[in-house]
């Protein structure tokens, strides 16, 4: 019984495969990494997964059910979060009212209700210094948390999240990791990540995406070493 | 059912008046991304250059036009140095707000210099007709059809087949990349706006010849270039000739067979319906935010 | 928070103080051409305030909303006079129908992205306004007056309008400060901020805008109705006419967008110039108008009381 099932979608951009025949199956309580060079599909899919745009083929199935023509902000009700790579905070409130309005609409609690939940998330993901800074003037680091603050805050059981760690500095990758080790043992994880140390130590498999195809599945030992995965990545070594 | 040919022919010839009017609106909309609410009012300013010249110094209206082409070019270019230019990058309500303020300037400023008579420019030649197989088509309109399709042939030759043309549509397709490859952005920013103005005095130029004109005229251009471009795709500058002749093959049966009022309601309900129903417009090449 | 809570009753007791004066002012012997004006006041802060709900909480800037105000307009005459309805529950009934008409507009309308919905709108409008004016001619029927209008009976005094554009206004503003506290408020500045960040955290975009848009035109509708009863005469060309649009944004835009305050601070301002100007150089206002609108644009495009809270440094909503 998969968690989040993916059978074989395809996404098409005009003449563009973006996405190709990709089927994956979640299991609860891991962390699966995503990895693939650049512009290999792997924020299409999750957008895919999250509803932002329909398969052109094939299904997805969130606890056996099709999430295929649901909305995102249903999808997002039902469990499933994303974080985008451009962080999209909203600007003119606070970091704690970006985390309330989560709460208030992802798990569709009332005012007081909503409030105790963003305390928790907010201490959660350490942004209890910057709780009444404008979002928008936030560094990135603190950006970082907020939009997985905000993914959480929805009550998400699975999160997709889309390269928290670009341009983060050695020692905050290891407190994000921390972070997202607390994080799974009550969430379902799936990583989009280009820093490689990080994603291969923490996953429990790992996908390889290129040109929209998955061309690798299995442990981070076993994908490293493969000559497919090595090729697509010429330039990039696991360390 | 020779009314109806007539009508059809009506609505073609004013098709094309149309289609010259909101080119430039087009030419905004897909480079910068600016919706110009003053639009209008360049049409406006192009028909009375005419009709001033025409009065106060005898000059033949089709001569009047290259002096429109050129004070209109220069009006855009400091509209946008002064004003539009600072927007980019903003939120587009800004610019709709702007323009809208622009236009209010505009055309009270004209109301205030002219009053709100009704005016035309009549020339020995004016009411001439043609008869061709029982349908009557004056001369004035024909011949603004045609300079019409120039200035249209003329744009699109420009876009399309020079230089500075690819330097435009590559600035409408992707700022960023033609910024690397060169491209002045905002040389082009100033030169598209001017080149727009220009071509609508132009085409408000061609208006005087076969229409009343007056200051408060240029509103109802606005919006009819706003259904011209949706019909035809926003941003996307050839489909102004079908988004032109469209409309004004509906228009010209609507007050044909119903009455003139009736018209301007189908035109917006046109309008509105196509923004929901395809915003990309008919031909599908529009850009959709 | 809690700042803002402060904040809120540091207003609140100068607002309570202003609205009793305005209450007692008719019987302290404020009458004729002052109480018109007043009263002309307090209809364009709500008419403003209701713009305001809308665009200013969303960011989809709406041109139409003037249809609405003759819709309402309209309905409340008709009820009135072909169906001697009284005209407090023609006013009531005449919202519902732009509820109505706005759940239908905004359904198609506000999927649209930023420039297609402000050009919908306004197409909207003016298409409502010659479906009024040509009617009857195509129809052959003889019901809306065409461009002759209608004529309602004959009115109450000054003071009763003064009172009911007095708790439109109380009305509008109260609303406005309710919603900026409220889970729907919080919705609409996430949709505001960043759309597609909103849908991903939950929010049911078109649910939410709808419902802002159903709002801000029932009310329009409403204050259309009276202002219907108060002129006793209405024609297409002033009911529907889309200087009022105009009006309400700048004067939104003027004060502020997205602020409590701010249609009130841009509404008084601009009506009053607008009676110093307006009577006497119509094109003068306009004019005037226009540059405001370049000025405010270019300089200071969160109006007065944006900028001023942004020099005071907090995101706060009221002051």
């Amino acid at each position: 019984m998969a968690f989040l099932e993916c059978r074989r979608v395809t996404k098409r951009f005009g003449a563009l495969e973006a996405v190709r025949n990709f089927s994956f199956a979640l299991r609860p309580g891991e962390i699966l990494g995503l990895i693939g060079p650049n512009g290999s599909g792997k924020t299409t899919l999750f957008n895919l997964i999250a509803g932002l745009y329909t398969p052109d083929e094939g299904e997805i199935l969130f606890q056996e059910k099709s999430i295929v023509h649901i909305p995102p902000h249903e999808i997002c009700r039902l469990g499933i979060a994303k974080t985008s790579q451009i962080t999209m905070p909203f600007g003119t409130m606070s970091v704690y009212e970006n985390i309330l309005v989560a709460a208030l609409y992802g798990q569709n609690l009332g005012m007081s209700k909503a409030h105790v939940a963003a305390e928790r998330i907010l201490t959660f993901v350490d942004l209890h210094k910057q709780r009444d800074e404008p979002a928008g003037k936030i560094p990135v680091p603190s950006r970082r948390r907020l939009e997985l603050g905000r993914a959480l805050a929805t009550g998400a059981k699975v999160l997709l999240l889309d390269e928290v760690m670009a341009g983060l500095t050695p020692v905050e990758i290891e407190q994000a990791l921390l972070l997202l080790k607390r994080l799974s043992t009550q969430t379902t994880l799936i990583l989009v990540e280009h820093v490689m140390q990080a994603v291969m130590g923490i996953s429990d498999r790992v996908l390889v995406i290129h040109h929209g195809e998955k061309i690798a599945e299995g442990t981070p030992t076993e994908v490293a070493g493969r000559p497919e995965v090595i090729e697509a990545y010429l330039g990039k070594r696991y360390t | 059912m020779i009314l109806f040919w007539q009508s059809m022919v009506n609505g073609l010839l004013l098709g094309g008046i149309y289609a010259a009017c909101s080119a430039g609106f087009s030419l905004a909309f897909g480079v910068m991304g600016v919706v110009n609410l003053s639009h209008g009012d360049f049409v406006m300013l192009g028909a009375f250059i005419t009709y001033w010249l025409f009065i106060l110094v005898g000059m033949d209206p089709f001569l009047t036009l290259p002096f429109t082409l050129l004070i209109l070019f220069f009006l855009g270019f400091f509209l946008q140095r002064l004003t539009i230019n600072r927007l980019v990058g903003s939120p587009p309500i800004m610019s709709y707000l702007l323009t809208f303020g622009l236009h209010l300037v505009l055309s009270n400023l004209a109301l205030r210099a002219w009053t709100a008579d009704f005016r035309t420019v009549q020339t020995p030649y004016s009411g001439l007709t043609m008869n061709f197989a029982g349908l009557v088509i004056p001369y004035s309109r024909l011949a603004t059809f045609i300079m019409a399709m120039v200035v249209i042939l003329g744009l699109y030759f420009l876009l399309y087949r020079t230089e500075t043309g690819r330097a435009i549509r590559a600035t409408a397709q992707d700022r960023e990349i033609a910024q690397l490859m060169g491209v002045k952005i905002f040389k082009i920013y100033t030169l598209t706006f001017a080149l727009a103005a220009a071509i609508t005095g132009l085409a408000g130029s061609l208006i005087s010849f076969t229409f009343v004109i007056h200051p408060q005229m240029g509103l109802p251009f606005t919006i009819t270039a706003f259904c011209v471009v949706v019909l035809g795709g926003m941003g996307y500058v050839p489909g102004t000739l079908w988004g032109g002749i469209i409309l004004g093959l509906v228009e010209s049966l609507a007050t044909t067979y119903l009455t003139a009022g009736i018209s301007v309601a189908i035109t917006f309900f046109l309008l509105l319906i196509m923004l929901i129903a395809r915003p990309q417009g008919i031909l599908g090449k529009g850009i959709v935010e | 928070m809690l700042m803002r809570r402060a904040g809120l009753n540091g207003i609140l007791l100068p607002l309570l103080i202003l609205g009793a004066i305005l209450l007692l002012l008719p019987l302290l012997g404020i009458e004729g051409y002052r109480l018109r004006l007043l009263s002309l006041l307090f209809m364009w802060v709500a008419l403003a305030g209701c713009w305001n709900l809308m665009s200013g909480s969303t960011g989809y800037i709406d041109f139409g909303p003037v249809a609405y105000f003759g819709v309402g307009s309209y309905c409340t005459a008709l009820f009135m006079i072909k169906g001697g309805v009284p005209f407090l529950l023609s006013v009531f009934i005449a919202g519902w129908v732009c509820a109505a008409l706005s759940l239908a507009i905004g359904l198609s309308t506000l999927r649209l992205q930023g420039a297609y919905f402000a050009i919908a709108t306004f197409a909207a409008a003016e298409a409502l306004k010659q479906v009024v004016l040509e009617g009857d001619r195509v129809l052959g029927i003889d019901f809306l007056g065409g461009a002759h209008g209608l004529t309602l009976p004959s009115p109450p005094s000054g003071i009763f309008f003064y009172y009911v554009m007095l708790f439109l206004m109380g009305l509008v503003v109260s609303l406005t400060a309710v919603i900026q506290k409220s889970k729907l408020g919080y919705g609409l500045r996430a949709i505001r901020d960043a759309e597609q960040a909103a849908e991903l955290t939950g929010v049911p975009t078109l649910q939410i805008k709808v419902r802002a848009y159903i709002l801000s035109s029932s009310l329009i509708g409403c204050i259309g109705g009276v202002e219907a009863y108060w002129l006793t005469y209405i024609i297409p060309d002033d009911v529907f006419n889309v200087m009022r649009t105009i009006q309400m944004v700048i004067m939104t835009l003027l004060g502020g967008m997205g602020t409590i305050l701010g249609p009130v601070i841009g509404a008084s301002f601009l009506t009053l110039i607008s009676e110093f100007l307006g009577a006497k150089f119509v094109y003068d206002y306009l004019i005037f108008v226009g540059l405001v609108i370049v000025v405010v644009i270019l300089l200071m495009p969160q109006g007065i009381i944006g900028t001023l809270v942004k020099k005071r440094g907090k995101s706060s909503w009221l002051f």
